[in-house]
């Protein structure tokens, strides 16, 4: 009996997505297609774990309760897109291309792109050690996309409709405006090109990670203990990322996964609970205005920002 | 009583001598989105153990020797150069996109095709040296040769056509329209077949010009093709109909549709006269008993696509326990 969740994507690529692409002619991505499907299914199932899990825990423990949580259901929908593989569908559509030309001239000039099992052969047969050491590196890349995108003006233009929800909950995690989405997309994939990420080989893991980020936007009074904080990043911890006061280019807590990074580069900040969050400095429609709304509004403030100073709270 | 006590000694090695008696015969089957090479026992027809690989990996080729077992990882850039009796990791070498993979009938040369770059490598077999790169647009993926090693003739997944190329020249000789995606290649009887992965039939092009002068309708999703050892029967892959079809291979006259489900791919036949056939989708070596149609299924890696193999070989002590 094979693996579920492979076959429950097997099941995809057969019945639906090879039929549609034999049907519109495009049979040459039947085998990358497969991976879309992987997933996809994934994608899914981490929506639907997350939510058995962090709903409850919402719950029980609130940090704040709302008369009206509307605004919660575009996290909803970002999530759906974002999760069951529609966005990074696109993305794929879009780098493809551009990251195998750019992968054939580094070959072409001699520059086999390394992978960290190349360089660390006894990784090699030990997949959770593999997963591991990518995940740490990974991690720390992101925590630095994630500094950046405070820092640059531009681009916390584009990072503040993460910010701007007042009502944080599980499903904020992929509140994100496109361009930033796919500015991580390429930011990944050059990094891909120095260390080489494995794509689906390790989805289980992959999907316990992400459930980790979602965890960690919950709107839950929720602490992993003065050890635990230190370890992983708890939805405590991420609460002050997302506070009022954190809103800009002088936030704290930008990690992801693991909180070592802010703890190394001076950023961590463990005293701020279960504050308040949103940018104060972003129009209403980021907050609270639907899907398309959000994204225009984000897009005109970052086309804002090359016309003039953006105001921004520091 | 001593006999007795002999006999009770003796009794864990007489069961390790009918294991190994039994375990005669080793597949290969490449798992490219589970990153490793599944060791089958042919006997029992159980997995035993599975090679990690870098990424992807996807098609394998003998050596001409055939000492070595060669598995291109094209998305780890890396081809494995394995024992073909044992499994054995032998070496691990830098090279770049190895999707499809073919030795020339002659043994001097060894054919690349890189899927994802869009180029097709020529080296020389027996140093492993690059000797001419053909950028070819686009995903250039099956291939095969003329019997005199002469010319190789490519897939070009990505557009509708197929290229040749002289191996005497280095010089490509003509690219032309075959089908709508074409994907497996075989000489055959003087002529070139080409699954049409976009339609449902088969090409049967001439080598001299690339014109097509005939198609043979097997199903929807032709993929790949293969002649059994007797050169009596060319078997067709249907990737979307989830059918293999046998096809006379003197009149090419189809002659019996198989079902099996769940992207069949890649053929390797076995000595007892049965076909094993990977199936894509469905994490599964299907054996097909072409005479009943019934087949036996064999659980592997994800995404099982190229296999081999070798009814000499059997795994080695050291990797025969999961």
């Amino acid at each position: 009996m094979g693996d579920p969740f492979d076959l429950a994507a097997g099941w995809l690529q057969e019945h639906l997505l090879i039929p549609l692409l034999y049907w519109a002619g495009l049979m040459e991505w039947e085998d990358v297609s497969y991976g879309w499907a992987l997933f996809a299914v994934y994608g899914a199932c981490q929506v639907a774990i997350t939510f058995a899990v962090c709903l409850p825990l919402e719950r029980w423990r609130p940090v704040e309760r709302w008369p009206d949580a509307q605004a919660v259901w575009v996290d909803v929908l970002y999530t759906v897109i974002s999760r069951v593989g529609i966005l990074p569908l696109f993305t794929f559509v879009l780098f493809y291309r551009a990251q195998v030309a750019l992968n054939g001239f580094l070959t072409d000039h001699g520059w086999v792109p390394p992978t960290l099992e190349r360089l660390l052969p006894f990784l090699l047969g030990a997949p959770v050690l593999t997963f591991v050491a990518y995940a740490i590196i990974l991690d720390c890349a992101d925590y630095w996309r994630h500094r950046l995108s405070h820092m640059v003006r531009w681009w916390w233009a584009l990072h503040s409709l993460h910010h701007a929800q007042r009502q944080m909950t599980f499903w904020s995690d992929d509140r994100n405006h496109v361009l930033d989405d796919l500015i991580s997309a390429l930011w990944f994939g050059v990094i891909a090109l120095a260390i080489g990420v494995p794509p689906l080989q390790f989805p289980l893991l992959v999907l316990v990670l992400r459930f980790l980020e979602s965890l960690s936007h919950a709107n839950a009074r929720v602490s992993f203990g003065w050890l635990g904080e230190r370890l992983l990043i708890s939805p405590r911890f991420h609460r002050a990322h997302h506070g009022l006061l954190a809103a800009g280019q002088r936030s704290c807590n930008y990690g992801a996964v693991l909180p070592w990074w802010d703890m190394l580069f001076g950023t961590a900040d463990f005293s701020r609970a279960y504050v308040a969050t949103g940018d104060p400095s972003g129009e209403e429609a980021l907050a609270t205005g639907s899907y398309l709304r959000q994204q225009w509004a984000g897009l005109r403030r970052f086309a804002a920002t090359f016309a003039g100073p953006v105001r921004r709270r520091t | 009583m001593r006999l007795h006590r002999a006999v009770l000694y003796l009794l864990p090695l007489l069961a390790l001598g009918a294991k190994l008696a039994a375990a005669s015969g080793l597949a290969f089957v490449v798992n490219s989105g589970g990153a490793s090479i599944s060791l089958i026992d042919m006997s029992s027809e159980k997995e035993m153990h599975r090679i990690p690989v870098l990424r992807e990996p996807h098609h394998v080729a003998l050596t001409p020797d055939g000492k070595s077992l060669l598995v291109g990882d094209t998305v780890g850039n890396e081809m494995l150069f394995l024992d073909p009796s044992t499994g054995a990791v032998q070496k691990r070498m830098p090279v770049a996109d190895p999707y499809q993979l073919g030795f020339s009938p002659n043994g001097r040369f060894l054919v690349v095709n890189g899927l994802a770059r869009n180029q097709v490598d020529v080296y020389d077999a027996a140093s492993m040296q690059l000797l001419k790169r053909f950028p070819i647009a686009s995903m250039p993926s099956h291939l095969d040769y003329a019997p005199d090693s002469s010319r190789v003739f490519v897939s070009l997944q990505g557009t509708d056509s197929m290229v040749a190329i002289d191996l005497t020249k280095m010089a490509v000789l003509w690219k032309e329209k075959v089908g709508k995606t074409p994907a497996g290649v075989l000489w055959h009887d003087g002529k070139v077949l080409v699954a049409d992965m976009g339609t449902d039939y088969v090409a049967v092009v001439d080598p001299a010009d690339g014109h097509v002068i005939n198609r043979i309708h097997t199903g929807k999703g032709a993929h790949n093709l293969f002649v059994s050892p007797d050169r009596k029967i060319i078997w067709v892959n249907n990737r979307v109909g989830g059918t293999t079809t046998s096809l006379d291979a003197t009149t090419l006259t189809p002659i019996r549709t198989y079902t099996i489900p769940g992207g069949p791919d890649d053929i390797a036949f076995a000595p007892d006269g049965r076909l094993w056939i990977t199936r894509r989708f469905a994490e599964k070596v299907a054996v097909l008993d072409p005479k009943t149609g019934d087949y036996q299924t064999i659980d592997v890696g994800r995404s099982p696509h190229g296999l081999f193999l070798n009814p000499k070989g059997s795994a080695e002590p050291s990797v025969a326990v999961r």
